[in-house]
């Protein structure tokens, strides 16, 4: 999770951070983005930051499945890669309301995760149709060498970055095609930011996000 | 082997498996795989927008790629 916080001092806006998200300090990390005009005589200065709550980790032992579901959808995904000729290990990361977390370990990674995940989406998408003729209340979500936490960070930094971008220039940015849940991580992720707002533009199931800028100020 | 994938991804979606047939043919530069199911299962291994369809074919390419041949996949209605 990534807030944005300000005060007249960087500690008073920590402080205010601890305060609103009921946070202990060594919860999250702390950027400086802004550290307030040092001009400007009149004007009252202020210290913008960015706070990265730092998320608790998964639980990186891997249980063994519990029941026949479980047992069935990781066999599943293990037959398919030693088909397509990848064999691997298949192991249960988590278990979170009606999700199941898988991970795929083996020497193929690279292929098996694809370029910008293509190979794991499809993988996962084979693999949720056929859970859902088991069990359909239940997702099952893939992955390898951590690739999804890692996508989503850069997803949301590159966000960041771009919505830095329109505030300083004010002017609006198109982002790359990108399905729905990419979508919701950065239209949320953006949602927190003053100034600026996002869209969907396009048609089908990838669309591009447009971040603009609505800030009023001509002059901040 | 391919062919095989096919087969065991498709008899995973369809309702009845004896209906699916692989059928290889194998071409100098790229391998055609014909796949036919049951006529009630054929929006089971095309899905919305050919979803699913779609999916079998990055999953083919993906396993494709390590003798670098090039395979195709029709399915047959």
């Amino acid at each position: 999770m990534i807030k944005e916080f300000e005060g007249r001092n960087e500690q008073e806006a920590i402080d205010r951070a601890v305060e609103e998200l009921n946070l202990k300090r060594e919860d999250f990390n702390v950027e400086i983005l802004d550290a307030g005009s040092k001009w400007g005589l009149f004007k009252k200065s202020s210290v913008k930051i960015r706070i990265h709550v730092n998320e608790p980790n998964i639980d990186a032992s891997h249980k063994p499945a519990r029941d026949e579901f479980e047992k069935k959808v990781t066999e599943y995904v293990k037959t398919i890669l030693s088909k397509m000729g990848y064999p691997a290990e298949v192991h249960i990361a988590y278990r979170r309301d009606n999700k199941i977390g898988l991970t795929i370990i083996s020497d193929h990674s690279g292929i098996i995760i694809g370029k910008k995940g293509k190979n794991l989406d499809a993988l996962q998408l084979l693999v949720n149709v056929y859970a859902g003729l088991l069990d359909d209340s239940k997702r099952v979500i893939i992955d390898a060498e951590n690739y999804r936490i890692r996508h989503e960070e850069h997803l949301i930094k590159t966000a960041y970055k771009s919505a830095e971008y329109v505030k300083k220039y004010k002017r609006s940015k198109l982002l790359e095609p990108m399905n729905p849940f990419e979508r919701r991580l950065i239209h949320t992720a953006l949602n927190d930011i003053i100034d600026v707002e996002t869209k969907s533009e396009g048609e089908g199931l990838y669309k591009q996000i447009r971040i603009s800028y609505k800030g009023g100020g001509r002059r901040q | 082997m391919e062919k095989d994938l096919v087969e065991y991804i498709a008899k995973s979606l369809v309702d009845d498996p004896s209906g699916v047939d692989v059928n290889m043919i194998v071409g100098e530069k790229s391998t055609i795989l014909e796949l036919k199911v049951s006529p009630d299962d054929i929006g089971k291994v095309i899905g919305k927008q050919g979803r699913i369809a779609k999916a079998i074919r990055t999953i083919l390419s993906a396993s494709a790629t390590k003798s670098g041949k090039r395979i195709v996949l029709e399915i047959l209605d």
